[in-house]
């Protein structure tokens, strides 16, 4: 008890009051305990009126021997006692037990609506009973529709659309048709930025754990515009200088294209300093290039001010890929441009078997309904702007958090050592995921160093889970 | 007219009995099968689709002009407006129903809508669509074991993918970081892919476009059709050999191919070729890749992958397509040693190994078991290919007739001397064939073969009335 009134008091003293804690708490209408000044309330789960069929598969344990046995070494898992979810419904996961996690990483910014959302099941039910699978070597109706509902979710004359699989082939295929286009080779993209695995795309992608050793060509890394390391902070015009230099010592002075997220998302939530991309863009114009937008996890309403994350810095690009967001999880990717650049494919025959297939692109077109019929832009910047001003609150009680950043729900937590130095903070932030995981948070990781916290959960996400998930965050901050 | 009446009645004689065409159609159509002018009657299905009330083809067709990537091309001068299938037949919006014999590419091999696939999918996607592999869930775990069980020797760690395409980057990757070396042997008229890396693998120049593809020698291509060698794989195979002894270091990363080129015009590989070739890849140190995305999952029909029939065991095995049924799903399978090099750094896909295309995965296997699918697709495939050369026979146009399984090729030509490609009369016969109730695929570099690739479950009579009506279409040219 002693013990526990020292490590108790030090903190009682330093930091804000307990009643932040308790106040926070009580706004959670299911709160039983009394609020003690000092002690960490273990916080509650809000209540979630459905209760998941019973699991009678395989168990965790069984299911990670056959892993180890059967799938790729690389595939890797979160947890020392990885989690076996089985069951899903909105912004909440279920395990093998039934227990209940309030998923706050979305997995990884692609569920958008919220799990199994029942518009998006039906669409995806109903059409997989009609016909999954033709190819667009024949009509089908859905395909044109989504095609044309995506379409006018953009600026200008972004209105061609060409159907992919997975962000990778969307990106692959943004810079295929700049490099055609362009009739030039050079790549700009972003140090720390994330576009894809594939052999172009992994060329574009600039952090050495994601960068396999083999051949990648043409690709020039800029320095990253970041607001909380960056040497310039905030001052975006000065960071785009670097792209400029690049060009003009790298390249023979023309470039086929910059590509870049309007927040890196792997990253660790990096939204680029204000007055970057329009430099930039502009840049990248005058030397005859195209401005490639990134949205695969920013797009789709999840930054909350926009639809999409490019719109917050004031431009419009060339070629926007997008993905995850896109079908709430079905894989699904997209490329949309112009009628101009999109000419550049009819220079040969480019061909996607099941890009376009009538199940996918239905659940596109329920995700877009669902997104506009439930606010859920809305709901993204009210939630995620108060979340944000949480977390904020929590990195003045503690110093282990370094920076908050990000919008609407796509927010990152970075935790360091030393907020001078930033030392990341790598342990910690396994051992907070794990506390976390315990109290029942699902949260995700990223960041190069793998210390920021990455806060990307379905856009139905409530004032009340944001509330949980700070007050978790907290009472697993204060238990270190 | 008398001599081509004359020789059809031969024909059927000749065929009639053993394929017991009569005692599978109506009295009426067995008798009217002699009078060539007979328009043939497709097999009879117990199914009506619902009705459709969308958009008609002309509404879709503008949006398509107006919203989606011109280089997306469609068949036919009216394109079919598809809105639902079952097995192996497909519905356009009137309710008009029509076989399928492309398969959605050899995409669809269980059949349209089959309803084990339909309940798994349906299943999983109540429970959970999508949530990583960064959590565990059974479907993934269960569908790589039942996937591993059935590639021969040390091949039995999976990785999942959303396409072909990914699956082949990775596999050209893979190899590259166990060899260290970047250089690839692919095939003359192979497609593996859009991507940048497995467009350089792709050998047609159609597929090609003009941009930056490094490190691939494309070797002769062992064309029993056309190729100087005829059949025998072997003498082809030395090209291999001085690709390597003159354009490499005299070490290769990999050599990939199909082991029955798809999009190629379903030109499978001189026998005797693929051994061949593997020794001496293997001899410089480097790794062997099949890409069996059309080719596997039992369409051969004498073999469950199509390199079995050439008697090799790859390193890496690359597929997509058939695995489900339709679903976007690839997978890639190596041995624990090469997969190994992925840990060197991270390598992720989100989609990839989700609770629904695994699940959908599982499903396809146990059906193409339970219904012996890779049986009927030896039996039905083999019963086509005779119907077909003896179609061969008949029509001078008909410059080949290759494949196994179901995996045919009908290449039509107008000069079996210099074997020169037909333009229009393929066209010409597509559109009739579609008039008449069959959809049939397009392929070969020069467009002029008939892909038939449908789906697995296809019947003898379904067959019958492919080559029926294609004999009509062809002799009205």
């Amino acid at each position: 008890m002693v013990k526990m009134m020292r490590e108790i008091l030090p903190r009682a003293f330093s930091a804000k009051p307990c009643r932040f804690t308790c106040y926070a708490t009580a706004s959670q209408s299911t709160l039983a305990q009394p609020c003690h000044e000092n002690e960490p309330i273990l916080p509650k789960m809000p209540p979630f009126d459905y209760t998941p069929p019973p699991y009678t598969g395989p168990s965790a344990d069984e299911i990670l021997a056959k892993r180890q046995q059967f799938l790729s070494p690389a595939v890797c898992h979160f947890f020392k006692n990885p989690l076996n979810l089985v069951d899903g419904k909105m912004q909440y996961l279920f395990d093998e037990k039934g227990r209940r996690y309030l998923d706050a990483f979305g997995g990884i910014a692609t569920v958008s609506c919220g799990h199994c959302h029942p518009e998006v099941v039906d669409a995806i039910v109903n059409q997989t009973k009609r016909l999954q699978h033709s190819t667009i070597l024949y009509l089908n109706p859905v395909i044109a529709d989504f095609a044309e509902a995506l379409a006018s979710k953009f600026p200008g004359d972004l209105k061609v659309v060409f159907f992919t699989n997975s962000g990778t082939e969307a990106n692959e295929l943004a810079l295929m048709m700049a490099r055609l286009y362009t009739g030039c080779h050079d790549v700009v993209s972003v140090r720390n930025g994330y576009h894809g695995n594939a052999s172009g795309t992994m060329g574009a992608t600039a952090q050495s754990s994601y960068k396999f050793n083999v051949v990648q060509t043409g690709v020039h890394h800029a320095q990253n515009p970041d607001q909380y390391r960056g040497v310039f902070g905030s001052d975006g015009l000065k960071y785009a200088k670097d792209v400029d230099d690049i060009i003009t010592y790298g390249t023979s002075g023309r470039v086929a294209a910059f590509i870049a997220e309007a927040i890196q998302g792997v990253g660790g939530i990096l939204e680029l300093a204000p007055g970057y991309l329009p430099a930039v863009y502009s840049t990248i114009r005058k030397a005859g290039g195209l401005c490639i937008a990134d949205e695969v996890q920013s797009g789709f309403a999840r930054t909350g001010s926009h639809f999409w994350g490019f719109e917050a810095h004031g431009v419009v690009p060339d070629i926007v890929t997008m993905a995850k967001g896109i079908g709430n999880g079905i894989p699904l990717g997209a490329v949309i441009t112009t009628p101009d650049i999109a000419k550049v494919l009819t220079h040969r025959t480019y061909f996607n078997t099941y890009g376009g297939n009538p199940v996918c692109t239905a659940a596109g077109l329920a995700v877009l309904n669902i997104i506009e019929k439930e606010k859920l832009q809305q709901n993204a910047f009210t939630v995620g702007s108060y979340l944000k001003q949480r977390l904020t609150s929590l990195k003045d009680k503690y110093e282990i958090i370094g920076d908050v950043r990000g919008r609407g729900l796509m927010l990152g937590v970075e935790l360091v050592m030393d907020r001078e130095l930033k030392t990341p903070a790598k342990a910690e932030i396994l051992h907070i995921m794990e506390q976390m995981k315990d109290m029942g948070i699902l949260i995700g990781k990223g960041g190069f160093f793998g210390n920021v916290f990455r806060i990307t959960p379905p856009l139905c996400f409530t004032k009340e889970d944001a509330d949980f998930l700070v007050d978790a965050m907290d009472f697993a901050l204060s238990k270190m | 007219m008398k001599r081509v009446v004359m020789r059809r009645a031969i024909w059927e004689s000749r065929h009639l009995r053993s394929y017991g065409r009569c005692f599978s159609q109506s009295a009426d159509a067995c008798a009217a099968a002699n009078d060539v002018n007979t328009i043939p009657k497709m097999p009879p299905f117990e199914y009506t689709p619902p009705p459709y009330t969308g958009p008609t083809a002309e509404e879709i067709l503008k949006k398509r002009k107006e919203f989606l990537s011109p280089s997306m091309f469609y068949f036919y001068k009216k394109p079919v407006n598809i809105v639902h299938g079952k097995m192996q037949y497909l519905f356009d919006e009137h309710g008009r129903r029509y076989l399928d014999a492309l398969g959605g590419i050899a995409t669809v091999c269980c059949g349209h809508c089959h309803p084990d696939v339909v309940k798994a999918i349906v299943n999983q996607t109540n429970n959970l669509q999508h949530s990583t592999i960064l959590y565990l869930n059974h479907s993934i775990a269960d569908f790589a074991e039942a996937l591993a069980s059935k590639l021969p020797g040390d091949l039995k760690v999976v990785f999942f993918t959303n396409s072909g395409t990914e699956a082949n980057e990775l596999a050209m990757m893979m190899a590259r970081l166990y060899t260290g070396c970047h250089d690839i042997i692919s095939l003359r008229n192979a497609y593996h892919g859009n991507a940048a890396g497995t467009m350089g693998a792709t050998a047609q120049s159609n597929w090609k476009f003009n941009v930056v593809q490094s490190g691939i020698h494309h070797a002769v291509n062992p064309d029993p059709y056309r190729g100087q060698f005829g059949s025998d794989g072997e003498k082809y195979a030395k090209d291999v050999q001085d690709l390597i002894q003159y354009g490499t270091c005299g070490h290769v990363a990999a050599f990939i191919s199909e082991a029955i080129q798809g999009v190629g015009g379903i030109v499978e590989l001189a026998s005797g070729y693929l051994p061949a070739v593997y020794t001496s890849i293997r001899k410089v140190g480097g790794l062997c890749i099949a890409d069996e995305v059309q080719s596997g999952f039992a369409r051969t029909g004498s073999h469950f992958w199509g390199f079995e029939a050439h008697g090799v065991v790859p390193d890496i095995v690359t597929m997509a397509k058939g695995i489900g049924n339709g679903i976007p799903l690839g997978a890639v399978v190596t041995t624990p040693k090469i997969a190994e090099v992925l840990t060197r750094r991270s390598y992720f896909n989100t989609f990839g190994g989700n609770p629904v295309c695994t699940a959908a995965g599982l499903a396809v296997l146990r059906v193409i078991e339970r219904e012996k699918l890779q049986d009927n697709a030896h039996f039905v495939g083999s019963y086509l290919k005779e119907r077909l050369n003896a179609l061969k026979d008949k029509h001078e146009i008909i410059g080949d007739v290759r494949g196994r399984g179901l995996m045919l090729g009908v290449e039509l030509v107008t000069d079996r001397q210099l074997k020169t490609p037909v333009k229009v009369e393929i066209l010409q016969v597509m559109e009739q064939m579609k008039e008449m109730g069959v959809l049939i695929g397009k392929g070969g570099f020069y467009g002029n073969v008939f892909r038939i690739t449908p789906p697995l479950c296809f019947t003898r009579e379904d067959a019958d009335f492919l080559v029926d009506v294609m004999d009509y279409a062809i002799a009205k040219l």
